[in-house]
């Protein structure tokens, strides 16, 4: 009896328009998520026609490069547990890949692009190799990241080819598509948007794959995982390839953007809590609107800081981001998006529950 | 390489190698005992020369005179963090402890940035510059001090791991919490003594290298990537370990600065570490794979 009413609702079409979408956006969480996070990029696709000020125009689009290397950093390290501090080493990579590229050889940012990734991955295989054999001990590879972040920098202050101590700034020419050099910030932010939609889909396709789930066994136990047939050394080097090249990629469209990198910038553990670690902590580590929702957080209010506070006390960013860190850990250790996925538990039992009466 | 240069740079090396020592006991033994990995180290050995800055400064106190004062302080600072904020995460995954303690580090720094500025402060003692002749080696008296006093205060809190009751105690939690705890060890007391106390020693380190170092708010970042290394290289949780490893790196650096220039010390220390994760994982003291 009971059996036969539960069939029949579930046949049953659903009502409206709207609750026809509601259904869709909660089959389940991972695919809310989506629709969630698609939702923001439309919103923040719609934002110039608002906006009009080059200053903000300019947060929103590190705003959103911000949370494509969330991304980055949460499938290494959100998804397959791996104690990835020190991210920002292939950022920089390819930061000065694509700036070298371009300014010694007129390589087309957009394949410096590609060449960024290409080389942040290889950087990440050469560490990966090093560290994340199986047996070894997942602190070693924290460790590692930290010292290679603090010995690259030290290479590069010194290698002349690369700019050495002073940098490389951008050779300005004449705007144009090919250089990804433009008059408006306009084309930055949709270069970024579809950096942020590309990255949004790969993470939402390994959430949902084997691999995927090989990652998530590793993050939880990794001896278990071994055990069971999974190898680890082999899945943890594919996760650090896959976040180094997004990496990579993500610091050539940084330093096409900033125009500017050098040494004591990029490899920089304080940049690297602000743009790597940040979001996705306060976003939600290991979720998948994580890096989004926490570089919404985090950019403009960065940016809030470096404004009003910075002006009158140095030092004030560092306490707002190590307070944020502890914090997050300590009373919020899901995230924002913990708290949505909270609420959506509640909410999926109300929308189901309307469609059965 | 002349001789008297080689032997001029060695003990340019174990000079600096045992304030490495001192720094990296007291990371080890924290690892050994909580299993958890300090990334805000350095900030302690930072907090430690900003104590005897202040106490030089207000009071005229020459910086060994406050070895014991700072070490009191930060035992005391570091004791709070362990209790209120790391004891909460002992049983995370590594990842949130790892961020935790980045975030005490990214928190301690941008206090005394603001407080203090990042503008470099300088205590300066008459006898900075003044050098013992022994035997042809020009020995820098602030820095043979600082040597001694970290081999001495290595050595007695071997001695006080090794020999007393305390101490015995803390070998026990950190070759087994659970057995430990059955035999009526006070855990909790022991996390806080040992935070304490890796913290402690580390400060007494930050003390010795104010003659010499400027103060800045970023200086224990450099001195946390060494002590990782040395750690490594000692076999993580090993205090004989790092003792010794302290030293190697001193000494590996010192070189590696006089033929390549001392841009390049952090390099050689890399390229330590990275041979020794590729052919001995375990570090020198370890028995078996790490």
């Amino acid at each position: 009896m009971n059996n036969e009413m539960t069939k029949k609702s579930d046949a049953q079409m659903p009502k409206s328009a709207l609750h026809r979408w509601l259904r869709f956006a909660f089959v389940d969480w991972e695919q809310t998520q989506l629709v969630i996070s698609m939702f923001i990029l439309a919103l923040l696709a719609l934002t110039p026609l608002v906006v009009r000020s080059p200053y903000y125009m300019g947060i929103i689009i590190l705003t959103v490069l911000y949370a494509y290397i969330g991304i980055s950093w949460n499938i290494v390290a959100g998804f397959a547990g791996q104690l990835l501090i020190a991210h920002i080493i292939f950022v920089a990579f390819g930061a000065y890949t694509t700036i070298v590229l371009y300014n010694n050889f007129g390589v087309s940012p957009w394949f410096g692009l590609i060449a960024s990734g290409i080389m942040a991955a290889l950087l990440g295989a050469v560490v990966a190799f090093i560290t994340l054999r199986y047996g070894l001990k997942a602190d070693y590879f924290a460790l590692f990241t930290i010292a290679t972040m603090v010995a690259l920098k030290a290479l590069f202050l010194k290698w002349e080819f690369v700019g050495g101590a002073v940098g490389m700034g951008l050779r300005i020419h004449e705007p144009g598509f090919a250089k990804m050099i433009f008059q408006n910030k306009e084309p930055y932010l949709y270069i970024s948007l579809g950096l942020v939609f590309l990255g949004l889909l790969a993470q939402y396709l390994i959430y949902r794959s084997k691999m995927g789930k090989y990652f998530f066994a590793i993050r939880e136990d990794e001896a278990a995982a071994a055990a069971l047939g999974v190898n680890t050394s082999l899945y943890k080097t594919y996760a650090l390839l896959i976040g180094s090249a997004m990496a990579g990629i993500g610091g050539g469209f940084y330093v096409m953007y900033v125009t500017f990198v050098e040494p004591p910038q990029v490899f920089d553990l304080a940049l690297n809590v602000e743009l790597v670690m940040a979001g996705p902590i306060i976003g939600g580590l290991g979720s998948l609107l994580g890096p989004l929702l926490g570089a919404l957080v985090n950019k403009p209010l960065a940016e809030l800081i470096r404004g009003f506070l910075s002006v009158t006390r140095s030092g004030s960013s560092l306490i707002v981001y190590g307070s944020f860190l502890i914090l997050a850990i300590l009373f919020l250790p899901r995230g924002l998006s913990g708290l949505l996925h909270d609420a959506y538990l509640k909410l999926r039992v109300l929308i189901y529950k309307e469609e059965k009466e | 390489m002349q001789p008297e240069i080689f032997f001029q740079t060695l003990v340019n090396g174990l000079f600096i190698g045992g304030i490495y020592s001192l720094v990296s006991v007291g990371l080890t033994l924290i690892y050994g005992v909580m299993l958890i990995l300090n990334f805000a180290h350095g900030e302690f050995l930072m907090l430690g020369m900003y104590v005897a800055f202040g106490f030089f400064t207000l009071f005229g106190l020459d910086p060994y005179v406050s070895v014991p004062l700072a070490a009191l302080i930060i035992f005391l600072v570091g004791a709070a963090i362990q209790r209120g904020l790391i004891q909460r995460v002992l049983k995370a995954h590594s990842l949130n402890q790892i961020i935790l303690l980045l975030g005490i580090s990214t928190l301690i720094m941008g206090l005394v940035q603001f407080f203090l500025t990042a503008e470099p402060r300088h205590i300066r003692v008459p006898y900075e510059t003044e050098v013992l002749v022994l035997m042809g080696l020009r020995l820098n008296i602030p820095r043979l001090v600082s040597f001694l006093a970290s081999m001495l205060i290595s050595v007695s809190l071997f001695l006080f791991l090794q020999y007393t009751k305390t101490g015995k105690a803390i070998r026990a939690v950190s070759q087994n919490r659970d057995a430990a705890l059955l035999m009526g060890v006070n855990v909790k007391f022991i996390y806080l003594l040992t935070f304490g106390l890796g913290t402690a020693v580390t400060a007494m380190a930050g003390v010795f290298l104010t003659p010499n170092y400027k103060l800045i708010p970023t200086i224990g970042q450099s001195f946390s990537v060494i002590a990782f290394v040395v750690v490594v290289l000692g076999t993580m949780g090993n205090f004989i370990g790092a003792f010794f490893g302290g030293l190697i790196i001193g000494v590996v650096e010192v070189f590696a600065g006089y033929f390549f220039g001392g841009d390049m010390k952090i390099v050689a220390s890399m390229l330590v570490f990275i041979l020794v994760l590729l052919f001995k994982p375990a570090g020198l003291f370890g028995r078996k794979s790490a």
